[in-house]
């Protein structure tokens, strides 16, 4: 029997550059999200598609479970270029979305209709379980109406570039103006994973898209359009532009945080242990390496940062593909081999594609840890205050070491200041020395709040936790966190959210590649863009789809 | 119209922060005020009370001044935030026995949730008390015979807390609670905790709207 290798260490896993080099995997939110629809043979429907020329009207989208249906209404809109911005802190959207628990009557439209649009300033009810919109891809749109219009099909090198028609940007779920809280669905099996409602969303979301660029073609030339091919219509992701908002998420879920990177770092462990692999396998990982490699190449930014990384990563690739070419990958932990030899020979990007990577063959070994992404929350909460002040104090020199050894006195180290502003109600960043912004700031600088915890126990004559923090409840927040981490491993960012140098998109990419998101394009060190379910099949394709779409096809004579 | 759990607790927290209390203590009373809230009870209203009555009164004051004896607060009566915080630290002594004798108590609805948390992290079944009211947490179900004496009362003279034994009959604690999905909120209440949230948020300047979120402005490409 051999050992099995141990999940890797939080110190190295739960770095900002280390998570925000992740990427999408056979654990993905969107991928656990088909494999159900899939095999649960879940049916598809548009009862209602009424869109006039204007590109103005309503649709309702259908998925029919074992147990339950849901609908997304998509409601289209005629929107001036001028409105059109992908800030959070719009007011108008080319195509504004609602999923329904069920079927929606006509009663329920009328009421959605006055209130969807609106977005932010309009309110759902509880048979609401998401909100969300999205704006179009002007300068793919128009090329694709033009074309299909006109009987051809779109340029692929556009389409390419791009990769969707349009993007979304909030995609709110829980209880978010008015609309279901998690309690009323997470018992069903279909709802039980994180952010399912949302992907499923998102998926009928790009097949509504799809269908409403071939519809504007249509109304625009009856007699000449044709549909979409279908192998370039699967091209067509959704895409997103994500900024701040997200990023604090993570911190104020370190439960859940773990439960993912713990799902994710069992899964490698298990791979890496395997003493031998069979050469169907070994053959599938090298598909699965070329595979990458093309999306690695297809992978563009204009941000400096992505694109060091991404020439890191396209390098990686080639260096990844020569080794596993040549290298024996049958025998003696050959996983952990490979590996290993990756540790010295690819950078971040590189290794983190590995890790998803190692993955794919193995679905039987992996897949099922996906049952393990959701957490009760309200377990980790209570802080046992019966703890002896000598024990935090060991907990926060194992889980928060690196805090204690930065220096908080140099402005560098806690520079940013995370805050919450008047207009929007949205999460920013600023400048802790530069605006009078730290009256209010939010508890999201974790590090730097146990250095004070520790400075504080350190002094205290108390014995107890519940003692301390009932003379300092300004530590409270901390030393709940603590507690939780000292449990979850991989709860806790290790790593400084307020430093100067600190980059959210990497919180924001760590999230997002959880989600199945690929091609992450920064627009700055705090918000970007991204795609959505490119190459996966359509709703009416998914009987005939495995579920290794993610990566785009090898060419035909490759495969 | 009805509220989102989310949204009560959101705002709870946000408003009890703006009122003064630490990061900890506002997450824990948004929890209490969604837990109070899904059990039907007008919470939000009841924290919309508290965080009137206990602005601008030191954080020091609020919570009891010693763990020895009856617990009381320095300002008078007990604010449930506080006290529930302490209740809840120490839930592995009254898992072992030990009861805790408090004074007077602020809008005690809201100590509930505290005791009952107490009770799920360590599997001891707990009551809590006051005047004409016996609620019990036993078994991950909370018990309680008059849930109207929960809802009415705005200050409790003396709360105790103590480990609860189990009848053999469970009918015998009292009706067993059940959970709402929804809540309701006066526009009074919403706009009381809507106040104190406000404080929380940094003005808004047109360099921070550009630069604190850092997106660009057109999305048309």
């Amino acid at each position: 029997m051999v050992e099995a290798i141990p999940p890797r260490d939080p110190n190295e896993v739960m770095t900002l550059a280390r998570l925000g080099s992740a990427h999408q995997c056979r654990l993905s939110f969107m991928r656990q999200l088909l494999r159900r629809l899939s095999r649960e043979a879940w049916e598809f429907d548009v009862p209602v598609f009424n869109i006039d020329a204007n590109g103005v009207g309503h649709a309702v989208y259908t998925a029919k479970g074992p147990d339950r249906s849901y609908s997304l209404v998509a409601f289209a809109h005629d929107l001036p270029p001028e409105q059109r911005s992908d800030r959070v802190i719009a007011t108008a959207w080319d195509a504004t979305f609602t999923l329904f628990d069920g079927v929606p009557t006509q009663d329920d439209i009328t009421r959605l209709s006055q209130n969807v649009p609106l977005q932010e300033a309009g309110r759902v009810s509880d048979r609401e379980l998401s909100l969300s919109r999205a704006n179009r891809s002007v300068r793919l749109w128009d090329h694709v109406v033009e074309a299909l219009a006109s009987g051809q099909q779109p340029d692929e090198t556009k389409v390419g570039d791009v990769g969707y028609l349009m993007r979304t940007t909030a995609v709110y779920g829980s209880g978010k103006f008015g609309a279901a809280d998690r309690e009323q669905t997470r018992h069903r099996p279909e709802c039980a994973g994180p952010f399912q409602i949302e992907m499923l969303s998102v998926f009928l979301t790009r097949a509504f898209v799809m269908d409403l660029v071939e519809h504007m073609a249509r109304m625009k030339a009856p007699d000449r359009a044709v549909p979409l091919d279908p192998a370039l219509r699967r091209r067509f992701g959704i895409g997103n532009s994500t900024g701040l908002g997200m990023a604090p998420f993570l911190v104020t879920h370190p439960a859940l945080l773990n439960a993912w990177i713990a799902a994710r770092e069992e899964a490698l462990s298990r791979v890496r242990s395997l003493p031998e692999a069979k050469e169907t396998d070994v053959q599938a990982f090298r598909r699965f390496v070329a595979r990458a490699k093309i999306h690695a190449d297809a992978w563009t930014s204009e941000h400096s940062l992505q694109i060091n990384k991404l020439t890191a990563l396209r390098a990686d690739m080639t260096a990844l593909q020569a080794h596993v070419q040549a290298a024996d990958l049958t025998l003696d932990l050959p996983w952990n081999r490979l590996w290993i030899w990756a540790q010295e020979a690819l950078s971040i990007e590189g290794q983190e594609q590995l890790a998803a990577l190692l993955l794919e063959p193995y679905g039987d070994l992996v897949d099922g840890l996906t049952e393990c992404m959701s957490t009760d929350e309200h377990m980790t909460f209570p802080i046992d205050g019966t703890m002896s002040v000598e024990a935090l104090q060991a907990i926060l020199e194992d889980v928060y070491g690196w805090a204690l050894d930065t220096d908080w006195d140099t402005p560098e180290s806690h520079a940013r200041v995370w805050y919450v502003s008047e207009a929007k109600l949205e999460p920013r960043l600023g400048e802790r020395f530069e605006e009078p912004i730290e009256p209010y700031e939010q508890p999201l600088g974790p590090g730097r709040d146990a250095a004070r915890l520790y400075a504080a126990l350190k002094q205290t004559d108390e014995t107890t936790v519940a003692a301390l923090l009932l003379a300092h409840p300004e530590h409270r927040h901390v030393a709940r966190r603590a507690q939780i981490a000292a449990r979850l491993p991989y709860a806790e960012i290790r790593d400084n959210t307020l430093s100067a140098e600190m980059l959210p998109i990497d919180m924001l990419r760590l999230k997002l590649s959880f989600f199945g998101a690929c091609h992450f394009d920064p627009r700055s060190d705090r918000w970007l863009r991204i795609n959505m379910y490119q190459h996966a099949p359509f709703p009416h394709e998914l009987a005939q789809t495995s579920d290794d779409w993610t990566l785009p096809p090898l060419p035909i004579a490759a495969q | 119209m009805t509220w989102s759990l989310n949204e009560v607790e959101n705002l709870s927290r946000k408003a009890a922060r703006g009122a003064g209390y630490s990061w900890g203590l506002a997450e824990e009373a948004g929890k209490a005020t969604r837990w109070t809230s899904a059990a039907g009870w007008p919470s939000a209203a009841a924290l919309a009370q508290l965080l009137t009555q206990t602005d601008g009164i030191a954080p020091s004051e609020l919570g009891p001044a010693s763990l020895s004896g009856t617990w009381t607060a320095k300002s008078g009566a007990l604010c449930p935030i506080t006290t529930g915080a302490v209740l809840c630290d120490l839930a592995a002594n009254w898992a072992n026995g030990t009861t805790a004798s408090l004074g007077s108590v602020r809008q005690p609805m809201l100590i509930i949730p505290y005791v009952v948390w107490a009770a799920d992290q360590t599997g001891a079944a707990l009551s809590v008390s006051w005047e004409g009211l016996t609620l019990t947490r036993a078994g991950g179900e909370t018990y309680l015979d008059d849930p109207n004496i929960a809802r009415q009362v705005f200050k409790a003279n003396w709360v105790r807390l103590s480990p609860a034994s189990i009848p053999a009959v469970k009918p015998t604690l009292g009706a067993r609670l059940t959970r709402c999905y929804r809540a309701d909120m006066s526009a009074e209440t919403t706009a009381t905790l809507t106040a104190f949230a406000q404080r929380t948020y940094a003005p808004e300047t047109e360099e921070s709207r550009l630069g604190g979120a850092g997106a660009g402005l057109t999305d048309n490409d």
